[in-house]
């Protein structure tokens, strides 16, 4: 019984503490049931390669540069990122679940860096509607309808009047908590995208140079 | 994949020079450098990314002046500013302004000496942190510098300066990292000692 009950203590602390989500900015929907939104990553849709500005703020070091984010096969993603003058920080093929480097800048090959980078990417680049959402909130001020999917540990942002993702967040713990905000779409795709780590303080921004 | 490396080392064509006459072409490189006060010139920098047989093309303008004055200014895909003055970097992101120590900065410290030891003439004769041979490719010098430093072998596993015959200008540049990638800028328009305002160089 009394482990029982730490446990649910614990999974009421992960739930309240490891959210990234700020709740007060969510107001509720008032619907007791919704119609089940259907969504994915704008990674998985008729996606092949883009180039990016870049930038990585992360403590007190501040990367920019170009990226190229390159579809590769149904499962995976090619991510390189160098700076202006074309040297390369990170070159790396993203699957769900793993990733492999083909080169990583030295001062930035840290084992827990680059686990929260390749959850990161996963969250961006595999994410679709899979479950049913369990609640239905209203962004406050932006209108946008955010569904909460309780089981998954997921939120998702929605321009229901465009029918675009605009945002996501997720965690599987405390340190791992993820914001992804897409904004200005064009032709389907976002021309900014935001992934942000609030717990280390990381924040990497891709702007689309061309497709 | 071996035609690619050969065309990027230059390897498979012209005639390799032995010690001596690389040291006389050696020499007069560093010879005609010495009467260049300034460059100005247009340049394209493309980064090869081999894994996925993709390409980054960067453009904008370049500014030398004698002795330690350099001027990048970027100008597509979008515009980003870098100024060498001495043994300080001033970069200029959009809005975002850097003041960067080149002693704090090793691969800013080591891109400024390539670039700055190109433009002089004085990267061939470093012979203690490269090992440096010399081919004939016709028109052009091809200088091929292989690191000895272990600072800079962690980033850079060549670098292979392409000399114009009638002045020993640099044409080109290429840059291959210890990835596989490389960066090749080639440079275009060139104006060689003409007045180049200090105004170009300042660090606000």
């Amino acid at each position: 019984m009394r482990n029982l009950l730490s446990l649910n203590i614990i999974l009421f602390l992960c739930l309240t503490a490891c959210n990234p989500v700020n709740k007060s900015q969510l107001s509720s929907s008032g619907e007791t049931s919704f119609k089940v939104p259907v969504w994915s990553s704008p990674f998985l849709k008729a996606y092949n390669k883009a180039l990016f500005r870049t930038s990585l703020n992360i403590a007190d070091k501040h990367l920019t540069g170009i990226s190229i984010i390159k579809r590769t096969s149904d499962s995976s993603f090619h991510f390189t990122f160098a700076n202006e003058i074309g040297m390369t920080y990170f070159d790396m093929e993203l699957y769900r679940n793993k990733f492999k480097p083909d080169y990583i800048f030295d001062p930035l090959d840290k084992k827990s860096f680059l686990k929260v980078l390749q959850r990161d990417f996963s969250v961006l680049f595999f994410s679709f509607s899979e479950g049913k959402p369990t609640r239905k909130y209203i962004q406050k001020g932006s209108g946008e309808a955010v569904y909460m999917y309780l089981g998954l540990n997921l939120y998702v942002w929605m321009d229901i009047r465009q029918n675009t993702l605009t945002g996501l967040a997720g965690w599987s713990n405390y340190f791992d908590a993820i914001i992804v905000k897409f904004r200005e779409y064009e032709n389907g795709f976002p021309g900014e995208i935001q992934i942000e780590n609030p717990r280390i303080g990381m924040t990497l921004t891709f702007n689309v140079l061309g497709h | 994949m071996i035609l690619l490396l050969g065309s990027i080392s230059g390897q498979a064509q012209g005639k390799l020079l032995s010690p001596t006459d690389a040291q006389d072409v050696r020499k007069s490189i560093s010879e005609a450098a010495k009467s260049v006060s300034s460059v100005e010139a247009r340049f394209t920098q493309t980064k090869e990314l081999s894994v996925i047989s993709e390409k980054i093309i960067s453009k904008g303008d370049f500014y030398f002046k004698k002795e330690k004055l350099l001027r990048w200014e970027y100008t597509d895909p979008f515009p980003y500013l870098i100024i060498l003055n001495n043994d300080r970097i001033y970069v200029k992101d959009e809005d975002k302004e850097n003041h960067i120590s080149l002693q704090s900065n090793k691969v800013f410290r080591e891109v400024n000496n390539i670039l700055i030891g190109a433009v002089q003439g004085t990267l061939l004769s470093d012979t203690k942190n490269f090992q440096c041979s010399i081919t004939d490719l016709g028109n052009q010098f091809q200088a091929t510098m292989v690191p000895l430093s272990p600072r800079i072998k962690e980033t850079l596993s060549e670098i292979i300066l392409y000399f114009n015959k009638n002045d020993y200008t640099v044409d080109k540049l290429v840059m291959r990292e210890v990835s596989g990638d490389y960066t090749k800028i080639e440079f275009s328009d060139r104006k060689v000692n003409q007045d180049i305002s200090d105004a170009k160089f300042i660090i606000p």
